[in-house]
């Protein structure tokens, strides 16, 4: 192992690619694996915005208990409140507005939007294959967090709208999302496994009902007959809502790809978060998702050390406490070295498949972020 | 390598009868803790003493095929390491082979030229998690169901579970869909996968965290929540714990960074020329450094407290992984340490540790944890 004397440092010449964004996007959507500091960069971006004068609000899933109790988010809410926080001191008409999104509460509010009227809504919204269908349609949840935003966007409440996905690799499900729905609600070939026979008239699928008749039966062996009737009340009580539900999907696909948008990957320098990351990154270009920054958070770095031959290092281990301490010493930072260089290979490798994008390294800190000064703390390496 | 005092009786023994004795080891964690690399270490470390295994994972993620250096994993089971064979379980093959096997082979053509495969394992409640689980428990079983042990049976299945927080709704997706179905083929089904599920003697759940803040709180969360639902928890993996080799010495290293001279001193006397500033700054990464090993202490500690009596087993900071085989293979070193290739230490009537808390077996097996971050041991798990 060898010890170089100019130790690793994290370049910074260009300014950073995220002070662009809290200055002139409109939306800023963090995505990166679990663990790696998603929400507290998410929250960071937000302060950074709310201080420098713009209306800006975050809209967080899952934060951290301190982080949230922090922010003023101790219980889920649908609607934005002002954070106040000791300590906060936003400029001009800057403000700062923290939610905790209920994805389910959000599903059940498009539901009641797009219902003809209360009972059809009220139909909808206790029918059972509808519960567990919001809970577990992949990406469904995500998306609901798109359609918030959406809703807060189209208000002209905010300047900025600052919001994590959920830590998971389904977290951009949310893109196929709108895709998923539309098919399930047009699954056409389902209507006709369920509907009863009479609604098929012409003779032609007077055959292909008969077969479907057939299924019908092997289905109920399977799941068991109350499934099905679910399935079909949940069809028949949708029946009307699906062009508007459709088109609202479009419109928030529309304000995703937007260049006023832009995606924020997160991740840590650790192997299985950067693949999370490249994974992202790819899954956004594939989509023609606007790409604005990836951060890599809890970098290490190690300071500048002459490099100490194995002589005179043999010679401190044989020494008093003290020489054997600064061998240890010495061993540590060895060990310290070697990683930071690791960690840089694996990012610039990262770089290397994702054209154009900027990055930002924010080194590992002593604490965890739980409090403004934390979040500046944060801010202070993400817009450096 | 140092050998930090002051901690819990070697839970890794216990780790050793998990390895040894259970039919199904199901490993769920908090994303980002090593979920995947933790369940891919337990089945080569259970290979290596000699168990033929199968790992699964169920979210197709591809997470096992990278750490057992293949691009990529299917519905077929494929041999991947000495001992191993992996797959990744796929709702839609799933549901193919669960109607094949109850006669109902032409609705599943049916389904399939129908497009509504996806649909159906997408949007029924909880039947993708149903068909999962099933393909889980029908490989633990397979030996036992078919009598003599033909190709192809395994002695143990590892299970890449979902995180802990969708873990429970998904073990359990089989009795939430059976309360939908009173009779017929899923209600069987359920009740068999709950015996093997429930069955201390033959399940383990094992729950993988790091030393920091959030993903303790989780742990403690997942273990209550998994108890709660009656599920056999064996152990929780601390992950990633930084090596503590400077320990006893914090009080001298607060002094030099005082007063550097003594410091100075013994490198001018040994020939390392080592200036303030070199020695400020390894002062400074090794304070640094000190005060990361005693918030995971504090964390570890709270860990403890908190899963009344469960074994904690802590694994060594690896360099943040290049997550492939070698990663896997040093993992599983440390979960049945290099050499206790026999079953010292283990007896064959003992039960696996249940959720009443069994305090962990003392001795048996070498202390492996504390070694240097910088220095991974090689393990010498097949491979």
């Amino acid at each position: 192992m060898t010890a170089r004397a100019a130790g690793t440092t994290l370049a910074s010449a260009a300014p950073s690619p995220l002070a662009e964004l809290a200055r002139s996007a409109r939306i800023v959507v963090c995505c990166g694996s679990g663990g790696v500091g998603k929400t507290s960069t998410a929250a960071a971006v937000a302060l950074w915005a709310a201080e420098s004068g713009r209306r800006t609000c975050v809209l967080t899933i899952d934060p951290a208990r301190r982080l949230a109790q922090a922010l003023g988010l101790d219980l889920l809410s649908n609607a934005p409140r002002p954070v106040r926080a000791k300590g906060l001191s936003t400029r001009g008409p800057g403000s700062l507005d923290a939610m905790m999104l209920d994805m389910r509460r959000t599903f059940d509010e498009v539901i009641e939007r797009y219902a003809r009227d209360a009972e059809q809504a009220d139909r909808i919204l206790a029918n059972r294959f509808y519960q567990r269908l919001s809970s577990t349609l992949a990406g469904t949840q995500e998306y609901m967090a798109m359609e918030k935003l959406y809703e807060l966007h189209e208000s002209q409440r905010y300047d900025l709208l600052v919001v994590d996905t959920p830590p998971t690799r389904s977290a951009l499900d949310f893109l196929d999302a709108p895709d998923n729905l539309n098919e399930l609600l047009d699954a056409r070939a389902f209507r006709l496994l369920i509907a009863p026979a009479q609604r098929i008239g012409r003779g032609y699928l007077r055959g292909l009902n008969l077969a479907t008749t057939a299924m019908t039966k092997m289905v109920r062996r399977v799941t068991g007959s109350e499934l099905l009737a679910e399935v079909g009340e949940f069809f028949a009580a949708f029946e009307g809502m699906y062009d508007g539900f459709k088109e609202r999907a479009g419109l928030v696909y529309d304000q995703l790809k937007h260049p006023s948008t832009a995606f924020v990957v997160v991740a840590t320098p650790d192997g299985a978060a950067l693949r999370e990351a490249a994974y992202f990154a790819g899954r956004l270009a594939a989509d023609r998702m606007p790409l604005g920054a990836l951060v890599v958070n809890r970098i290490h770095q190690a300071g500048p050390v002459p490099q100490v031959p194995a002589a005179a290092r043999r010679r401190l281990a044989a020494a008093g406490a003290d020489g054997r301490l600064l061998a240890d010493l010495l061993e540590l930072h060895d060990g310290l070295e070697t990683l930071a260089a690791a960690e840089q290979r694996r990012v610039r490798d990262l770089l290397a498949t994702v054209p154009n994008l900027g990055v930002v390294q924010v080194p590992l800190l002593a604490d965890d972020v739980h409090d403004l000064a934390g979040l500046r703390r944060l801010g202070a390496h993400l817009f450096a | 390598m140092g050998c930090p005092q002051g901690r819990g009786g070697y839970d890794g023994a216990t780790m050793l009868e998990v390895l040894d004795q259970a039919r199904l080891l199901v490993v769920t964690g908090k994303g980002g803790t090593g979920k995947t690399t933790v369940a891919a270490g337990l089945a080569v470390a259970a290979a290596g003493r000699g168990r033929r295994v199968l790992v699964a994972e169920v979210e197709g993620r591809q997470g096992l095929a990278g750490l057992f250096g293949r691009r990529q994993l299917d519905h077929r089971e494929a041999r991947v390491a000495q001992g191993v064979n992996a797959l990744a379980v796929d709702p839609d093959e799933s549901l193919r082979e669960y109607l094949a096997g109850y006669g109902f082979a032409p609705l599943a053509r049916l389904l399939s030229w129908a497009h509504l495969n996806r649909f159906i394992t997408a949007a029924a409640p909880g039947l993708g998690d149903v068909l999962l689980v099933g393909k889980v428990w029908e490989a633990a079983t397979r030996e036992a169901r078919s009598g003599s042990g033909p190709p192809g049976g395994y002695d143990l299945v590892v299970l890449d579970a979902p995180p802990t927080g969708r873990v429970v709704p998904f073990l359990r997706a089989p009795e939430t869909v059976a309360e939908l179905a009173r009779v017929g083929p899923i209600r069987h089904q359920a009740d068999r996968v709950r015996d093997l599920l429930d069955d201390p003697e033959r399940t383990a759940v094992v729950l993988t965290c790091l030393p920091e803040e959030l993903p303790v709180a989780e742990t403690l969360e997942g273990v209550a929540a998994l108890r709660e639902a009656g599920l056999p928890v064996a152990a929780v993996v601390a992950n990633q714990v930084t090596g503590d080799r400077l320990g006893g010495r914090a009080g001298r290293l607060a002094a030099l960074a005082k007063d550097p001279a003594p410091l100075a001193a013994a490198a001018a006397a040994a020939g390392a020329r080592l200036d303030r500033a070199a020695l400020g700054t390894l002062l400074d990464e090794a304070r640094g450094r000190q005060r990361v090993v005693a918030r995971e202490r504090r964390l570890l500690k709270e860990l403890r407290a908190g899963v009344d009596g469960l074994p904690v087993v802590e694994l060594p900071f690896l360099g943040g992984g290049a997550g492939g085989p070698e990663e896997v293979r040093a993992l599983a070193g440390h979960l049945a340490p290099g050499g206790l290739w026999t079953a010292a230490g283990t007896s064959s009537g003992r039960r696996l540790p249940s959720r009443s808390g069994a305090p962990a077996s003392r001795g048996g097996a070498p202390a492996s944890r504390g070694s240097d971050d910088a220095h991974p041991e090689a393990g010498e798990a097949g491979g």
